[in-house]
């Protein structure tokens, strides 16, 4: 017998957000710390946390971060 | 239909290019935002955006009009530092800044004559608050919080 039309509905509603979760959980183990510069046009450029601008990148972002704090609970 | 070529748009901009803010690739805000639109743009963003820390809205000149938390100054040099290092690690004006760091994430933005500059939770939506940052300035650079 054919499921339900809702019943086939909410299981691919249900696997959509599966999907998302596990995209989720997949980047916050992946992701590291990361500098990206966009330009106009769309161009954009990734600097290493140890090059020098990278260096510098994360130092005034450290400190824009310290000005936030902890923002809200 | 009659259209202003690229190149006289470009020299009008280098005309006007005066500081690090001034730096705008789409800088067209000539009019005044008052400190109070700001501040109310800047808490409407806060209120769309469960990320966010902490965000600044400042001016071409790189004048705070509204900041989070009572220091105003600190987020003005600090921006202006986070996009002087920006742009001389590039051969052109950034337009958009992403650093992503393991306390949070910056995001600073340039966009219609003025600047942003967002501090959120780590994993924030970059594309999402982007548009957010973008969707701010330009609402405000066209004339105040009521159309945000």
């Amino acid at each position: 017998m054919a499921p339900k039309p809702h019943r086939v509905l909410l299981d691919r509603v249900s696997g959509y957000a599966d999907e998302a979760a596990a995209y989720m959980r997949r980047r916050r183990a992946a992701r590291r710390p990361f500098a990206r510069l966009y330009y106009a046009g769309g161009r954009s450029h990734d600097h290493a946390e140890d090059g020098a601008a990278g260096a510098e990148l994360f130092a005034a972002a450290g400190g824009l971060i310290e000005v936030a704090g902890k923002g809200r609970s | 239909m009659a259209q202003t070529t690229t190149t006289v748009s470009q020299e009008a901009r280098a005309r006007d290019t005066v500081g690090i803010f001034a730096e705008m690739p789409d800088a067209a805000t000539r009019e005044v935002v008052s400190g109070d639109a700001a501040a109310a743009a800047l808490a409407f963003l806060t209120e769309m955006s469960p990320d966010l820390r902490g965000a600044a809205i400042l001016t071409a000149e790189g004048e705070v009009l509204a900041a989070s938390g009572d220091q105003p100054e600190r987020w003005a040099e600090d921006a202006a530092a986070l996009l002087a290092i920006a742009d001389r690690a590039g051969d052109e004006p950034v337009e958009q800044v992403h650093v992503a760091t393991e306390q949070g994430e910056v995001f600073a933005l340039r966009n219609a004559g003025l600047a942003a500059v967002a501090v959120t939770n780590r994993y924030a939506l970059a594309s999402l608050l982007f548009f957010d940052l973008r969707a701010t300035l330009l609402d405000l650079a066209r004339g105040g919080p009521e159309a945000v």
